[in-house]
């Protein structure tokens, strides 16, 4: 925390003489956790629980993930299979736990792809103004125009499957909303007096953008992050459920439930709950982090 | 939030705002056209430059290089990359996305008879979704804190994070296997039953129409489901966008006047507040139409409905690429008209932008 430049900073981390500052953001969680808007600390706290279960998953799962035939086919859940099997005898458990290791890995890289990408992209725009604004825009409603779903499909019918093409894909569909936010930020900001400071001692235009406006602008650009990492998680599971991109018996939600469709239909229940109350617990934790970095942002500009 | 704006704009007569508000129509179908010649553009660039060879789909193991020739000649890709482009244009506009690899019919006549289905769900969905999603949002903004606008910010919360494929799922599970109350994923009649004869190409109407009244039951209960999931993804974010911009509205300095002049609480939310708060919820609105095309591709797949989503899905999986490349088409430009009558409709609705 070395921007001085904001004022809000000082107001609501009080110095503490001695508590280190860990101490003091540990006692500043607890105290907003104790208050009524507390989604910021019941956020972190969802996501922490599924890193905890994906990390568990790597060290032990009651079979192993891939293993067909454990028990009966499609056998509702039991003491022997907690959440049931699936058609072809997998344990839903195992692979429920597992599986949040792909989609929790597959949403966090697409959404940092995004944000870096976009902000700088948007940044720049904002910034320079110029053509190069005027073509981004224009790229913008173009890319925009296409519903979100449908250009991943289409891309990735084009690019084929693959890890790395799914998450290039997903980190496409956000991507806009990232620039236009960037370059909306560094527009507004960018005649504020700090800015205006930095220009006159003589810093070149890129350092002023990057050291200067860009650390005053990443909070709103955060807190878009973590809404936008709700819906990225949601696709990365509808291509999984479509079976486009991401291989059919993929360890992954998406995919799981694709699997278990036909069963589900007939009333196989547990093949698909499990996996989706997976992307449900990731999108609603990502959603009340950036809900509650947001009400923050806002707390901190009254 | 600029809602205050700092000096009144100047009032135009009727007849000096007019030509204003043709310009405005004007720049707009002007910008629609440029975006959906984008559209075309990165659609083409997309599946002709970069996309895999399509000659590798039809051409048996065993054919000789002039084999492959010849497929390449009659598919038209023989020719350069720019001469492809103009022949793809013209045939765009003409209306001919081309012949579908998997039906081998054109791919237009293939989508406009899959259109009307696709066009009952989704136009149910949106009456669904904005009836409910602006009601909720404005009723949970009115009694801001109640347990009334907790509960509803769960399900708004939920509606954003679900995939909407899961809750069909879990919905047939509860409603068709567990209760029988409603049908299974079937399309859009019990296997058995046969559809009316078209009218509109809604089975709905078309029963009552024709006069087909055994049918409109039994069609009924099929879209239930697939309404119900695909309006809560609508209603979902337009609840939220409904109680923020009502509540600003209700804390505006209009509100506190009509409050000091006696008028009725009805009157202050309903007529007043509601108003002026509505504006952003109907540029939401253009969002929430390109969210359920989207949402119709997997609902229609989960619930077998014939429509132009499931045909996608098809396309999809046996890498048919004219009818992907033309159900893409065909989705966004539909996207782009509404959303620029949308945007015309919002200027005729907000005096302020017309100036």
């Amino acid at each position: 925390m070395t921007t001085s430049l904001d004022p809000a900073v000082e107001i609501t981390a009080p110095k503490p003489a001695r508590l280190s500052r860990v101490a003091a953001a540990v006692l500043g969680a607890i105290r907003s956790f104790r208050s009524s808007s507390g989604t910021l600390p019941i956020g972190l706290s969802l996501l922490a629980f599924l890193v905890l279960i994906s990390l568990v998953s790597l060290i032990w799962t009651p079979y192993p993930p891939t293993a067909t035939g454990t028990g009966a086919f499609s056998s509702a859940p039991s003491g022997a299979h907690w959440f049931g099997t699936d058609a072809v005898g997998s344990d839903v458990f195992s692979r429920t736990i597992s599986a949040g290791r792909t989609d929790v890995f597959y949403t966090v890289t697409a959404v940092a792809i995004a944000l870096v990408i976009g902000s700088a992209w948007g940044a720049l725009a904002g910034f320079f103004g110029g053509w190069f604004e005027t073509v981004t825009l224009r790229l913008l409603e173009v890319v925009q125009a296409f519903p979100a779903l449908l250009m991943a499909l289409l891309v990735i019918s084009i690019l084929g499957p693959g890890t790395f093409n799914v998450i290039l894909v997903v980190a496409i569909l956000p991507l806009p909303d990232f620039v236009r936010l960037a370059r909306a930020e560094v527009l507004t900001k960018k005649t504020w007096q700090f800015a205006e400071a930095a220009r006159m001692v003589g810093n070149p235009p890129l350092v002023v953008l990057f050291k200067h406006l860009m650390p005053n602008s990443w909070r709103p650009l955060l807190a878009y992050a973590s809404i936008s990492a709700a819906w990225v998680c949601g696709n990365i599971a509808a291509l999984g459920f479509i079976g486009v991109g991401i291989q059919p018996d993929a360890v992954e939600w998406g995919s799981m439930i694709a699997r278990g469709e036909s069963d589900v239909v007939a009333g196989a229940w547990w093949e698909a709950l499990f996996p989706g109350l997976g992307v449900l617990v990731l999108a609603i934790g990502c959603q009340l982090v950036g809900d509650g970095i947001a009400a923050r942002n806002r707390g901190e500009q009254r | 939030m600029a809602v205050e704006i700092s000096a009144p704009p100047p009032r135009s007569l009727h007849g000096i705002a007019v030509p204003k508000v043709a310009n405005v129509i004007g720049r707009r179908i002007l910008g629609a056209i440029l975006v959906i010649w984008g559209v075309v553009t990165l659609t083409f660039l997309l599946t002709r430059v970069f996309g895999g060879d399509p000659v590798n789909l039809f051409a048996q193991p065993t054919a000789t290089l002039a084999d492959r020739e010849a497929i390449r000649q009659r598919l038209g890709l023989a020719d350069p990359i720019p001469v492809q482009y103009v022949n793809y244009l013209r045939d765009v506009i003409h209306g001919n996305l081309g012949t579908s690899y998997l039906t081998f019919r054109p791919v237009t006549s293939d989508l406009l008879t899959r259109v009307p289905a696709t066009a009952e769900l989704a136009t149910y969905a949106l009456i669904f979704g904005v009836v409910v999603g602006v009601t909720v949002g404005v009723l949970s903004a009115v009694f801001e804190g109640s347990i009334f606008d907790r509960a509803v910010r769960v399900f708004t919360s939920a509606g954003l994070a679900l995939p909407q494929f899961w809750v069909a799922l879990m919905l047939i599970v509860i409603f068709f296997d567990q209760l029988h109350v409603l049908p299974g994923p079937t399309g859009r009649l019990p296997i058995g039953v046969l559809p009316p004869p078209k009218v509109t190409g809604f089975y709905l109407i078309d029963s009552i129409i024709t006069g087909h009244l055994s049918i409109l039951l039994p069609a009924l209960r099929q879209l239930i489901l697939p309404v119900l999931v695909l309006g809560y993804g609508v209603a979902s974010p337009l609840a939220r966008g409904a109680r923020a911009s009502m509540i600003l509205a209700l804390k505006a300095d209009y509100v506190r006047t009509a409050r000091a002049l006696g008028l009725s609480r009805a009157r202050i939310w309903f007529v007043y507040a509601f108003r002026n708060a509505i504006l952003p919820v109907i540029t939401m609105f253009a969002g929430t139409v390109a969210w359920t095309f989207s949402g119709t591709v997997l609902i229609e797949g989960v619930f077998g409905w014939p429509g132009v989503g499931q045909y996608a899905l098809n396309a999809l999986e046996n890498s048919d690429f004219p009818a992907i490349q033309g159900f893409v088409l065909y989705a966004s430009i539909l996207y782009v008209i509404i959303y620029q009558l949308l945007d015309i409709a919002y200027t005729f609705a907000d005096p302020r932008i017309r100036s």
